[in-house]
C-alpha cells in the first residue's frame, strides 16, 4: 500500500514491477479508512473486525466492487 | 490505569459462588475445563496487547519477547497469547521471535515514518503510518514519498484531518489476498 504523486506514477510502478494495476484510492479515503480501522485499537474490548464488517467499513468510504471483497 | 479498573470491575461483577446455578459434577468440571480458561486466555491476550501498545508509544520501540516476559512472569503463556494475536493479522512475529508488526506500527524501520510530538514511529504503508494518528487521536507530520519516483511527500494531521495534501494510495493486492504475503502487501 504505497503513495505515489499521481496515477501516471501507479501505472509506471506497476509496469516496472510487472504487477497489474490494483485499487486505488484518494488520500481523503485513505485517512477516513485509517480512522475505520485504528482509531478503536487501544479500547480494552477490540476484537478483529468481522468480514462482514470490514466489508461494510470499505463500503462507508465507498470502497466497492470486487477488489474489495473479502468474502469468497 | 485502565487495564486495574477492569480488573476491578470484574471481580466486583462477579457472582457469589451461592447465586451460581447448581450443576452436575460432570457439568461443573466441563464449565471449569472450558469457561474459565477462555476467559483467562481473552483477558490475558487484552492485557498482552495493550501491555505492547503501550510499550511502543511511549518508548517508541516496540517489547522485546524478554520484556514481555518479565511483565507476565510466565513465557509459556506468553508465547501461547502471541501466537493467538498474531492470528489476527494484527501481529506479526520476525524469525527470532521479536514483534515485526503491531499494527498499525512496525517495529523496524520503514519507508513510513510518523512524528507524533516529540516521538517517532514508523508505519508498516501508507494505510498504517495514516493510521497511527487515527490511533492515537493526535496530530502528526508523515515524511512519506512517492512509490515510483521517491519524491518526498510530506503528509499532516491536524485536529482530526489530513491537511492539504495531494497524491492517491495504490493497494496492490485485492482485499481477500492481503495476507498470502502480508510483508509484500
Amino acid at each position: 500500500m504505497l503513495l505515489f504523486r499521481s496515477e501516471q506514477h501507479v501505472d509506471r510502478w506497476c509496469k516496472q514491477w510487472n504487477r497489474p494495476r490494483g485499487g486505488i484510492l484518494s488520500l481523503e479515503q485513505g485517512w477516513r479508512l485509517a480512522k475505520e480501522w485504528y482509531s478503536d485499537r487501544l479500547s480494552p474490548a477490540w476484537r478483529p473486525k468481522s468480514v462482514s464488517e470490514a466489508e461494510a467499513a470499505f463500503a462507508r468510504i465507498g470502497l466497492k466492487g470486487e477488489f474489495w471483497k473479502l468474502s469468497v | 490505569m485502565p487495564e486495574k479498573v477492569v480488573e476491578g470491575n470484574r471481580k466486583s461483577r462477579r457472582p457469589r459462588r451461592d447465586s451460581r446455578p447448581r450443576l452436575s459434577g460432570r457439568s461443573q468440571l466441563d464449565i471449569r475445563n472450558r469457561y474459565p480458561r477462555q476467559k483467562i486466555s481473552v483477558n490475558f491476550d487484552a492485557r498482552l496487547r495493550l501491555f505492547i501498545y503501550r510499550h511502543l508509544i511511549a518508548k517508541c520501540r516496540a517489547p522485546s519477547i524478554a520484556e514481555m516476559a518479565r511483565h507476565f512472569k510466565s513465557q509459556k503463556h506468553l508465547d501461547v497469547a502471541l501466537q493467538r494475536l498474531c492470528a489476527s493479522h494484527a501481529f506479526v512475529l520476525q524469525e527470532n521471535g521479536d514483534l515485526w508488526r503491531a499494527a498499525p506500527f512496525s517495529a523496524v524501520p520503514t519507508a513510513f515514518p510518523v512524528k507524533v510530538g516529540n516521538r517517532s514511529y514508523y508505519g508498516n504503508c501508507i494505510w498504517d503510518a495514516l493510521g497511527i494518528p487515527a490511533m492515537l487521536g493526535q496530530n502528526a507530520r508523515i515524511d512519506a514519498s512517492c512509490g515510483c519516483c521517491n519524491l518526498e511527500m510530506l503528509l499532516k494531521v491536524r485536529n482530526g484531518r489530513l491537511l492539504g495534501s495531494k497524491g492517491i494510495i495504490h493497494i496492490a493486492v485485492p482485499a481477500r489476498d492481503w495476507y498470502k504475503d502480508i510483508v509484500f502487501t
